[in-house]
């Protein structure tokens, strides 16, 4: 019950945030949206405000994570994997009216609860690429941790900052996956 | 874009070389980092910034007519001056690419570390950092940092390939800076020499292209690390 309430809240929040910011979300609003009293919005965040945007940063996160993650499924080797996550990733962050519209209006609303976020997200995005490693092949000598705690930090880099390679374009992927990500952590790979 | 020749003159100890621009420009910079270190943005004042230079109030306005904002920028840009400056000393003075790599990697993950305006921010004023470390802002910074490196490293690769190696090593710079790993740490030589010879040479030998010539990568190979992908980098692909 407290969690289906908790759920209610969050996309609520999410809710009043597209339409009008995070600045100018209220507790109220969110009761509003929600239909719920404010004394529930703050049984359930205590916090208050602070608490509700943390925790709708999260939520958001968490869904733009899934989404990534069903996108990735049956992909028949690492490369493969990390090249369809990265493209959809990208475009999915540029697309995304909501966040894009935060960072150009209240980007300091935003970004700390996104810096903290991004510890999780990092440590998941090990977590899911470590074993797609193992089994493509560890290069010698690296240990696994480090590698996939690096690849997750490469990862976030370019599908929130591009740089000078062209995301949209499957060929520099490609490129991209196999020197700047792959290449030293991964066996080389078999000829084809 | 920021060039060799626009970096030096800011950072050069001797006022006269600051040209036409006042003899205390430097002074009062530092001034405002000791303020930044201590009380962050919100809470400097002109007049703060004055009594920690030692120069007066309109001194300080003869000097940086737009005021708090006008010193701000130029303590941004002074700063950011200083670590192109060092780094290029560094890249300057390395002998092969893999000691490049390194050398940069440590200078700029050190000045990072050890800067206490910044430290301060991004504990109280996150936003103010944070902003230029996120989405497009953080490509701005990326494209600065990679155009003012690449030029070191296009002594092993070709120039393409030197802005892509650039930009590399700031992404991990600032990866390691924003989220510090248990595991490794850029500020030590042995720690950025395992990340380079694990990552980054292996990665560079790759995004070469068949016809360029190939990077000699031997003497960072003797220490038994992985092989590379061979005769054919760019074969899977």
């Amino acid at each position: 019950m407290a969690q289906e309430a908790r759920q209610r809240i969050v996309e609520a929040t999410y809710a009043c945030i597209a339409r009008r910011g995070i600045a100018k979300t209220t507790v109220e609003d969110v009761a509003r949206e929600a239909g719920l009293s404010r004394a529930t919005v703050y049984r359930t965040f205590p916090g208050g405000r602070d608490e509700l945007i943390d925790a709708t940063v999260a939520w958001a996160t968490f869904d733009f994570f899934a989404k990534l993650y069903d996108r990735i499924q049956g992909a028949s080797s690492l490369e493969e994997m990390m090249e369809r996550g990265i493209m959809f990733a990208h475009r999915s962050i540029l697309e995304h009216q909501v966040l894009q519209r935060v960072m150009q209006t209240e980007p300091d609303k935003l970004l700390p609860a996104l810096t903290v976020e991004s510890n999780r997200i990092r440590a998941g995005i090990a977590e899911v690429l470590a074993p797609y490693v193992v089994d493509r092949g560890l290069a010698a000598g690296v240990d696994l941790g480090d590698a996939a705690d690096f690849l997750a930090r490469m990862v976030l880099s370019y599908i929130s900052a591009p740089g000078r390679w062209d995301l949209e374009d499957p060929e520099q992927v490609a490129r991209l996956v196999r020197s700047e990500l792959l290449a030293g952590v991964v066996v080389p790979a078999r000829s084809r | 874009m920021i060039e060799v020749g626009a970096v030096v003159p800011l950072v050069a100890p001797s006022p006269a070389a600051a040209g036409e621009q006042s003899p205390h420009r430097v002074r009062i910079i530092d001034g405002t980092l000791a303020c930044l270190a201590r009380h962050g943005t919100a809470k400097t004042t002109v007049d703060d910034i004055a009594r920690q230079s030692g120069v007066s109030r309109a001194t300080v306005y003869r000097a940086f007519p737009g005021g708090r904002d006008e010193i701000l920028g130029a303590v941004v840009d002074t700063e950011m001056a200083r670590l192109f400056s060092a780094l290029g000393v560094r890249l300057g003075n390395a002998g092969d690419l893999g000691s490049a790599l390194v050398g940069g990697i440590v200078e700029a993950s050190t000045r990072l570390r050890d800067h206490a305006a910044l430290h301060f921010l991004v504990e109280h004023e996150p936003g103010i950092v944070l902003g230029h470390l996120a989405f497009d802002e953080s490509d701005r910074l990326l494209a600065t940092a990679s155009k003012f490196t690449a030029p070191f490293l296009a002594r092993w690769m070709s120039p393409d390939e030197a802005e892509r190696v650039a930009e590399w090593a700031t992404r991990i710079v600032l990866s390691y800076a924003i989220a510090p790993s248990s595991h490794l740490d850029p500020c030590d030589e042995a720690d950025a020499g395992r990340l380079v010879a694990t990552f980054m040479l292996p990665g560079i030998e790759a995004l070469q292209s068949a016809t360029s010539a190939p990077i000699d990568i031997t003497p960072y190979r003797a220490s038994g690390l992985p092989a590379g992908p061979g005769e054919g980098p760019g074969a899977a692909s």
